[in-house]
């Protein structure tokens, strides 16, 4: 019998941020391989590299438009270690809370805005709820989409009240924040905490976070949707309806490797410390064949073999790392502008679902190793993520109202040094690696959550995990290939990140 | 009457876009919605197939649907050697695109400091511009000379990110068919009228030059942290981010991120000086004013501001 083959190619690709490119063998059907590439370069590195020591706090979080305080952590974080400043705890609380509101708006707008919107398109005319995914999803228009537009925008008035700004701003510096807020910032933080809250449990689960903490495994998960109305009418609920009719927990899976850096950490004599784990909200580790082992940062690596760079041929630590691009025109070998990271060699998927597993959800867990990792396993940790990031936010708003002290340590004036900066951003791991030396920037190396899950592959021919997760997808269109952008939007990729 | 619009995302960062999504009373959504703009396309919106996507460029470039408003988002990105090879779009540089959707527009608002003028890239290896400024010069990457089709120049909203008001703001006359009083730099007079230091809370610290030489401070932050308040255009204190606050308000200095030159070839939280008065002084002050007046005012300081003392 002919085989059908067919090579198509899937740009620009709408709803996940910045351009990606990706690149699909289908035969029969079927994803036979894939390629995903960054297609635009912006050199943040070498911008970097000469400028003020400090300067990184300006210029990396204007790497992401989305992201932005995340980088602002890292950088901190990372210059927090060159200076060898301690970090006082109201410092850490007014950082954590930042990074959780960012955190946040970032998982409700992926999942309805971005992620559940292809729940309304032709390619789904036959699914049984696809009028209500219409209602619900339709870009400008549905319900859900109108809701989630106003929280998140409102949630996010926290940073502005912390740290001036909204996107891209650069209220942390080594030694704290720069911010003193008033008894009144911290009550009206914490109103809007408390409202997105109230939002978030009655639209987004449909139940209180109490009782969602009961769904710890799949008969849990299966009871609780079969409870209540709400359950199924919520956002949470629904996805789950529409997801497994649709048959997202059976695509998408990849090779159930997962790094995750963790980087909330929580101060001393915090409540939240029963939130987290050995001083971290999220255990940072690397996660394979269900266990989990701690993460050694000088175990990670990125190698250039298959990217538009060149300078080095074996695989460079961060601190070792250069960034020559290479333009070539050609997509022959090297075919994007990303860096392939690698964790031991390995590549490694980061998110949500590396973060949950990590820090040991029996739910996502159970789910991982019944079903492997999924579309739908990504989605889920991404929705339920916030019942376990908002108790820790309004702990930290809560124990800012009541807690005098410092805010910021002196830092000393930074002539030589080095240091790094690892933080779990909204789309996962993210690292900064700054040298400094002579009262300026040396090197300064970047690698973002989706630069390892856009990864290209490496000089042993190992796919990155979106490539990975995509072969193996039945595509019942290939002119309309919505289930293989399925499996790509349930990383949340950032593009702009990736390449920066 | 129906405007439609296309958002092209070029050289950035998406910030710009994220930040419209500030806009709140109405939100984002519901302002199209009243302004009846018909948003063709959207990078982080739309649900159009692959082949929508093409049958959509396709129906732009030939003239078949009326582009009345083309927003650019990001740099013109011309490298490496004018190739424009760093941000490739359809096999193509992506600049291709941008010329080619220009010369369809019957508007062009360059959304941010890297679309008004280069930004962030505009000194690195990817030869970034703007789309009609490179820097403090008129040109760019459509030229001096480039008109649309309504006989206008690119519209420039600089920031990094731009405000959401100012882009709502913006579409709102356009909607309107009002005229907008331009000043320097293609930027209209209605939100780069005014310094950015104009509304912050720290402004009576710096008219008694009560300034710090720390993080973490009350007091002005014009002397020696580096702030360009006084010295660069903009409304954050007037409008106010995420309708809350700003960055001089909670501490941070301003990084004259609406300025051409944005962002600064020196480092950042430091002011550059001479015996202690800043080489940059407020836009349009002569220099023997300024430490004339300067140095009274350290001398009529009150006590509360010294001791910073004011609730503030």
């Amino acid at each position: 019998m002919p085989r059908d083959k067919k090579q198509i190619r899937i740009f620009p690709f709408n709803r996940v941020e910045g351009d990606l490119k990706v690149h699909l063998e289908i035969e029969d059907g079927v994803v036979r391989d894939a390629w995903c590439a960054g297609s635009m370069y912006r050199g943040f590195e070498n911008i970097l590299k000469g400028r003020g020591p400090l300067d990184g706090l300006v210029i990396t979080p204007r790497i992401c438009g989305i992201c932005t305080t995340a980088h602002l952590t890292a950088a901190a974080r990372a210059l927090d270690m060159a200076c060898g400043v301690r970090v006082p705890g109201n410092a850490l609380r007014v950082r954590n809370a930042a990074l959780l509101a960012e955190m946040i708006q970032n998982d409700v707008r992926h999942a309805v805005q971005l992620f559940m919107a292809d729940f309304t398109r032709p390619g789904y005319g036959d699914h049984p709820l696809h009028g209500e995914a219409r209602r619900r999803y339709e870009p400008m228009k549905g319900t859900s989409a109108l809701q989630a537009v106003s929280e998140s925008r409102s949630l996010l008035e926290i940073i502005a009240i912390l740290g001036g700004q909204w996107p891209h701003s650069s209220f942390m510096v080594p030694g704290g924040v720069v911010c003193l807020p008033s008894a009144n910032d911290i009550s009206q933080c914490r109103h809007l905490a408390r409202h997105y809250r109230r939002w978030y449990e009655e639209r987004v689960l449909g139940c209180s976070l109490e009782r969602w903490s009961e769904v710890t495994s799949r008969a849990a998960l299966k009871e609780w949707l079969a409870a209540s109305g709400a359950h199924r009418k919520s956002e949470l609920g629904f996805f789950i309806r529409f997801a497994r009719t649709a048959g997202l927990h059976k695509i998408g899976g990849g090779r159930g490797h997962f790094i995750g850096f963790g980087g909330l950490v929580i101060p001393k004599d915090s409540e939240a410390a029963a939130l987290g784990r050995d001083g971290e909200l999220f255990p940072p580790g690397f996660y394979q064949d269900g266990e989990a082992v701690p993460l050694d940062q000088q175990r990670i690596t990125e190698a250039i073999d298959c990217s538009w760079f060149a300078g080095y041929r074996a695989p460079r630590h961060p601190f070792e790392g250069m960034t020559r691009p290479y333009a070539t025109g050609n997509e022959n070998r090297q075919y994007t502008w990303a860096k392939a990271p690698r964790y031991d060699g390995l590549p490694a998927e980061t998110g949500p679902l590396a973060q949950m597993l990590l820090a040991g959800d029996p739910l996502l867990t159970e789910l991982i190793r019944e079903e492997g990792p999924s579309v739908f396993a990504r989605q889920l940790a991404r929705i339920v993520r916030s019942s376990r990031t908002l108790p820790a936010l309004e702990t930290w708003l809560r124990e800012l109202s009541r807690r005098q002290g410092l805010f910021y340590n002196d830092a000393p004036p930074l002539e030589q040094g080095r240091g790094f900066g690892l933080v779990e951003a909204p789309r996962g791991a993210l690292g900064h690696w700054v040298v400094i030396e002579n009262g300026a920037i040396q090197s300064y190396q970047v690698i973002t959550p989706t630069t390892w899950n856009a990864s290209p592959r490496d000089r042993q021919g190992a796919r990155g995990p979106m490539e990975e997760a995509l072969v193996g997808t039945p595509v019942r269109d290939p002119d309309d290939p919505l289930e293989a952008e399925l499996v790509v939007r349930s990383f949340d990729p950032c593009l702009v990140c990736t390449v920066h | 009457m129906t405007l439609s619009l296309y958002w092209l995302q070029c050289g950035g960062c998406g910030g710009d876009t994220w930040s419209l999504f500030n806009a709140r009373a109405p939100h984002l959504y519901e302002l199209f919605g009243m302004l009846d703009i018909e948003l063709l396309w959207h990078p982080s919106v739309s649900v159009l197939s692959l082949k929508e996507q093409d049958r959509l460029l396709a129906d732009l470039m030939s003239g078949e649907r009326p582009l009345d408003v083309l927003c650019i988002e990001g740099s013109v990105i011309r490298g490496p050697g004018g190739t424009g090879m760093y941000d490739e779009a359809y096999g193509r540089p992506k600049k291709d695109l941008v010329a080619a959707l220009a010369k369809m527009a019957r508007h062009i608002v360059a959304v941010g400091a890297c679309a008004s003028f280069g930004g962030i890239g505009a000194d690195g290896e990817i030869e970034a511009t703007g789309v009609q400024y490179h820097k403090w010069d008129k040109g760019g990457f459509l030229g001096p000379d480039f008109e649309t089709l309504s006989g206008t120049p690119v519209i420039n909203l600089p920031g990094c990110p731009c405000h959401c008001d100012v882009v709502t703001g913006v579409l709102s006359q356009l909607a309107a068919g009002g005229a907008m009083e331009m000043g320097d730099y293609g930027m209209p007079l209605e939100w780069y009228g005014m310094m950015v230091h104009q509304g912050c809370t720290r402004n009576e610290y710096h008219e008694y030059r009560v300034e710090e030489k720390r993080f973490g401070e009350k007091g002005c932050m014009f002397f020696y942290l580096g702030c360009h308040g006084p010295l660069v255009r903009g409304p954050c204190n007037k409008i106010l981010w995420n309708g809350r606050s700003s960055k001089t308000r909670v501490g941070v200095p301003c990084f004259g991120c609406t300025r051409p030159d944005f962002p600064q070839q020196y480092p950042f939280f430091k002011t550059r000086n001479i015996e202690g008065i800043p080489i940059d002084l407020p836009d349009g002050v002569g220099r023997a004013h300024y430490l004339a007046y300067k140095g009274m005012a350290a001398a009529a300081a009150p006590q509360r501001l010294k001791k910073r003392k004011t609730g503030i």
